[in-house]
């Protein structure tokens, strides 16, 4: 009977997830103290039925997770124009919109859909951008994160990473038997998540190909780790490494034609670089401590990874030219795991603090230290292709969950997954179209 | 083992019971860092039951991505453990007991060099900061002197830059309200006296320098040069060795109290600010900082971007 009503539980919550998998869930839990005020009219669908995505729902979620727009609800809309005859600026005015972005969404041929868009300043009562987008149905959504780029490119001067994916490991907790481990893309947004890989063995450490269009992770699924890479598009892989001992941490060159990663198949755990098109291995460091984590600064030449040979977790900088290795980091007892931007300037790790793990920031070129985060156990920071964002693994009570914040610390959003533990986020560079 | 594609049953069947006895989820949480002791038992060849477990339960070597939490602690809780783990083979054989006594000391070596390695890294580096930074200084004291050396001293002081039209006429600061002492007029030799103890200052002979500044006062107590006199020695206080600090803030706070109109104000405040967050009164020093920034903020002074850095920098 007991075990009975344990399988009755189990369905029961077999049925509640089936359309919420491992979706992850926005929340915004700090904003901007002024964000612009911008009204995202529903866009007209100019086609059969309904349309297969509400378009500017999509846009008007983009633009308010970046903490600097206050999109207008849709219920104080006192018009919903979709061409710009049917714009009258006063019913904007009136209800303190700075920005207006109207659009029409039509089906032509089979399965193409296209999006045009047009954005109003209201104060200076003129068109300052409009466009469209065109691509697959089933890519609406990713048609709408474009628009959202477009817009937020036009209105803040940096380009927008809406366009974007991610990719996370998420841990679904088996107690008596082995946990349920799942390599994750989404979109920028969290939505439309795809399971690339599932695995009874722990999944960890995915990478992104310069391109987008590889990934690279370690997978324990031989009972051991080995560096996996995989083709996004055809699902394609190939084991790249698997040598004794730890083979992790894989991180892609600039130029995409070789990879950093660490192995201790020498003895313990050093930094090497794999030639991916001759498979030839490197060793570039060589120290009985711990060398790990390494990561491309952007212009290629040389790596940064985390080294305990002073003592404790530190990040250091190693030349490929000269060899020369240099610390980086000198502020408090343990930093580890840095990612830089694309800028080469700001490096962001994992920073000890108080007696807490947290996100930090370190200008490259004043050395100077923020501290991003306010959350505990902090891990696996990753920046936005545009520099602005920096995706987080941390805790929400016993649970991983993703968050996220701007660089400048003031715009933080959670990303808490319906279910199971969330980490290792790794966000995408810009997707070629 | 590995499922590819949409296992849903299995997955959600996993889901499932996993939420069903969530609680329990905690205890079993892998975790994410490098078992050190571990690899440095197979970095070793040791033998240790360290090292059989890393290919029985990957859990605990699991690779790589992190540091991880919970590390932190790591060099101490090594050090500790590590000459346990090694010592405990010690009863078997001679020889045996030979090697692991080799072992530890090879261990207990590489640790003392890892955080030795580190202090020369951490002092290196305060090295590099204190030359930066007391290059910073020198060179801003080199500016002011040029600034002073640059013509006659009529034209180039900051006396003379702030409000004065002509050589001659009273060298009145240019904010008037205070009702304060005012700098007379130069007096005969005044100026050569003045320009006497700057010349030792040029010369970085900072001793001599307060010497003469001090005896310049002396002679010249209500001169036009005296506002100035002030503001050096307290620079001069310094930076002689070792420094009065003490005698430096007096002498800022001289000038402070006897000319709070001066064109040097603005600086005389950055350099009290400086001086009392060097003596640990980081409230008090910011008063300092932000009056140099309220008071003087629309001035073209130098020592309003000073004290905005200093701010940036230290608070």
């Amino acid at each position: 009977m007991k075990h009975l009503t344990a399988v009755l539980v189990a369905t029961v919550f077999v049925l509640a997830t089936i359309s919420a998998r491992a979706e992850l869930v926005i929340e915004i839990t700090q904003g901007m103290d002024n964000p612009t005020a911008i009204a995202v009219v529903p866009f007209a669908w100019q086609g059969n039925g309904t349309a297969p995505e509400d378009v500017a729902q999509v846009i008007d979620n983009d633009l308010a997770r970046s903490g600097q727009f206050d999109p207008v609800g849709r219920g104080d809309m006192l018009a919903r124009p979709s061409t710009q005859q049917e714009v009258f600026y006063r019913d904007w005015r009136a209800i303190n919109t700075e920005y207006v972005l109207i659009g029409r969404a039509s089906v032509t041929g089979q399965v193409q859909m296209r999006i045009e868009y047009e954005l109003f300043d209201v104060n200076r009562q003129a068109r300052v951008l409009s466009g469209y987008e065109e691509g697959h149905v089933n890519d609406a959504r990713m048609l709408a994160h474009r628009v959202a780029d477009e817009v937020y490119e036009t209105l803040t001067g940096i380009p927008g990473a809406f366009a974007t994916r991610l990719l996370y490991v998420s841990v679904t907790r088996n107690p008596g038997g082995k946990d349920f481990y799942r390599l994750t893309l989404s979109d920028s947004d969290g939505a439309r998540p795809i399971v690339l890989l599932e695995s009874r063995e722990p999944i960890m450490a995915p990478s992104w190909s310069p391109d987008g269009k590889h990934i690279a992770y370690v997978s324990f699924e031989t009972s051991r780790p080995a560096i996996y890479r995989q083709e996004l598009a055809t699902g394609a892989r190939v084991q790249l490494t698997n040598f004794r001992g730890l083979n992790g941490a894989p991180a892609w060159s600039p130029d995409g034609n070789s990879m950093a990663m660490v192995l201790s198949k020498d003895g313990n755990p050093d930094i090497y670089l794999m030639d991916l098109r001759t498979r030839e291995l490197t060793q570039l460091t060589r120290h009985y401590a711990i060398d790990t984590e390494p990561t491309w600064m952007p212009d290629g030449r040389s790596i940064l990874f985390t080294s305990d040979r002073g003592g404790r977790p530190q990040i250091y900088r190693y030349d490929l030219r000269s060899g020369a290795t240099e610390r980086l980091t000198y502020e408090g007892s343990y930093n580890a795991r840095a990612r830089v931007a694309q800028d080469g300037r700001n490096l962001v790790m994992v920073h000890q603090a108080g007696g807490q793990f947290h996100i930090a920031l370190q200008d490259l070129v004043t050395n100077r230290l923020q501290i991003l985060t306010s959350t505990d156990l902090d891990e696996s920071p990753s920046i936005a292709p545009n520099g602005s964002m920096v995706l987080y693994g941390t805790k929400s009570g016993d649970r991983g969950i993703l968050a996220a914040v701007s660089v400048d610390g003031g715009v933080k959003f959670r990303l808490p997954a319906r279910e199971g533990d969330v980490r290792e986020p790794a966000w995408s560079p810009y997707m070629n179209r | 083992m590995l499922l590819f594609g949409k296992a849903f049953t299995r997955t959600l069947l996993a889901n499932g019971l996993a939420l069903a006895v969530g609680p329990f989820c905690v205890l079993v949480q892998a975790q994410d860092y490098i078992d050190v002791e571990a690899e440095r038992a197979a970095a070793d060849g040791r033998p240790a039951s360290a090292a059989s477990s890393q290919a029985a339960q990957p859990a605990q070597a699991y690779p790589v991505t992190s540091y991880g939490i919970g590390t932190a602690a790591r060099p101490e809780q090594s050090a500790s453990t590590a000459p346990a783990t090694t010592v405990a083979p010690a009863p078997v054989a001679a020889s045996g007991n030979n090697a692991g006594q080799l072992v530890l000391q090879v261990q207990q070596l590489q640790q003392e060099v890892m955080r030795l390695n580190g202090i020369v890294e951490e002092q290196a580096h305060e090295l590099r900061t204190l030359k930066s930074q007391s290059l910073e200084r020198y060179l801003d004291i080199d500016r002011r002197l040029s600034l002073l050396a640059g013509g006659s001293v009529d034209e180039a002081s900051p006396l003379a830059t702030e409000g004065a039209t002509a050589p001659g006429s009273a060298l009145a600061p240019a904010a008037s309200s205070a009702p304060a002492a005012q700098p007379g007029a130069a007096q005969p030799g005044e100026s050569a006296a003045y320009q006497a103890a700057y010349g030792l200052v040029r010369e970085q002979k900072f001793d001599q320098a307060v010497s003469a500044f001090q005896q310049f006062l002396r002679d010249y107590p209500a001169g036009r040069f005296t506002p100035n006199a002030h503001y050096w020695l307290g620079e001069l206080y310094l930076v002689t060795t070792p420094p009065d600090v003490e005698a430096a803030r007096q002498s800022f706070m001289l000038l402070l109290d006897l000319y709070p109109a001066d064109s040097k104000v603005p600086d005389a405040l950055f350099k009290l600010g400086k001086i009392q967050y060097t003596k640990g009164n980081r409230d008090r020093a910011r008063e300092f900082l932000d009056r140099v920034i309220n008071e003087y903020g629309s001035s073209n002074s130098a020592a309003v971007k000073l004290a905005q850095d200093f701010i940036n920098d230290n608070y």
